[in-house]
């Protein structure tokens, strides 16, 4: 299972493409992401910064809380420029650029941790 | 000037936005199947047209000062109806819904159509951003001390406080912080401030614990009396 937290849903849709081979589910922010993660723990997560509410390191914070969430290998998903920030000791694997992304790199990702 | 590149930077970065989605969606073309790649063509195209507007809108901006724009008795009602149809569908796509609420008895107000419409659709577009999931917004178009109100309503968030100061300072002068809101610089707000000063009409927005509303208030057209 690979969750999607990103709040524009064209965006969100263009990952999810990226994914179409694994199971995925898709939030709009961070709150409804982490009320779902006790019932479904994800395999990996993509995570967009800016978000509606709580942002992207406020829910990076919140799963480095827990022993089981700061598991989670986490792919950031955003505009910002964080490429030369190490998040490691939040599970972020990989900070991707949404300017110069490019599908087959969330593929690559989908197929090396989700199950 | 340093205020100048500060607003070119933050409405940059508010437009680059689109570009990076349509980036996405054609890539995205390269490994579906036609019904598939049907469905992100018609995302690219209303992409692109909402950037589109959005760069026209400041390109009107720079023509403010040249009074191009005519102001004559319009029709509110049919402005906010136009900016409905238009939006409707992009609403429901994000899971949100757009009402109407008409109580106005004075049918036509001293506006230009053109501003008018991108006001109203700015705000329309402002509060879609800020809404929660499974909510509505509702545009409301209401007689109010002698003006006729266009007030657009939001159920999500509270306007953060450094927007709202900004407002209560006199408005959005200039695109505000990119920080203030995921997503949005406050550009759609610059724009429907600029324009409504143009008209000569008032802008403000009333803050709720579960969302705000942004209002314009136009003043009444005499004409108004010949259809009345």
């Amino acid at each position: 299972m690979i969750f999607i937290i990103e709040d524009d849903k064209i965006m969100a849709e263009c990952i999810a493409r990226a994914c179409k081979d694994y199971e995925t589910k898709t939030f709009f922010n961070a709150i409804e992401a982490m009320a779902d993660i006790d019932r479904n723990m994800p395999d990996l997560i993509f995570l967009d910064i800016l978000l509606s509410g709580p942002d992207g390191f406020t829910f990076l914070n919140e799963l480095a809380s827990y022993s089981d969430t700061a598991k989670i290998p986490i792919i950031i998903i955003s505009s910002l420029n964080l490429e030369n920030q190490d998040l490691s000791e939040y599970g972020v694997v990989e900070i991707l650029n949404k300017d110069t992304m490019y599908p087959k790199e969330i593929t690559a990702y989908a197929e090396r941790f989700a199950h | 000037m340093e205020s100048e590149v500060s607003s070119i930077l933050i409405a940059a970065h508010e437009l680059k936005a689109p570009m990076s989605l349509i980036r996405q969606l054609a890539l995205s073309l390269d490994t579906e199947n036609q019904d598939s790649n049907a469905y992100v063509r018609s995302q690219i195209i209303d992409v692109s047209e909402r950037a589109i507007k959005q760069v026209n809108d400041l390109t009107k901006i720079a023509h403010l000062e040249d009074g191009l724009f005519k102001m004559e008795p319009v029709s509110v009602r049919g402005v906010c109806d136009g900016v409905v149809s238009e939006l409707i569908h992009l609403f429901r796509f994000n899971h949100r819904d757009l009402n109407i609420r008409y109580t106005n008895q004075s049918k036509l107000v001293i506006a230009n159509t053109e501003l008018l419409h991108s006001v109203v659709y700015n705000f329309c577009l402002n509060a879609m951003h800020y809404s929660d999931q499974e909510t509505f917004s509702e545009l409301t178009v209401q007689d109010h001390n002698g003006k006729v109100r266009v007030g657009v309503r939001d159920f999500g968030p509270a306007l953060p406080m450094d927007v709202w100061r900004e407002l209560k300072r006199g408005w959005i002068e200039k695109p505000v912080s990119i920080a203030m809101r995921p997503g949005s610089s406050g550009l759609g707000l610059y724009i429907a401030s600029m324009f409504s000063k143009y008209m000569n009409a008032e802008v403000g927005a009333v803050r709720h614990r579960d969302g705000t509303s942004f209002f314009v208030e136009l003043p009444v057209s005499k004409q108004a009396s010949l259809f009345e």
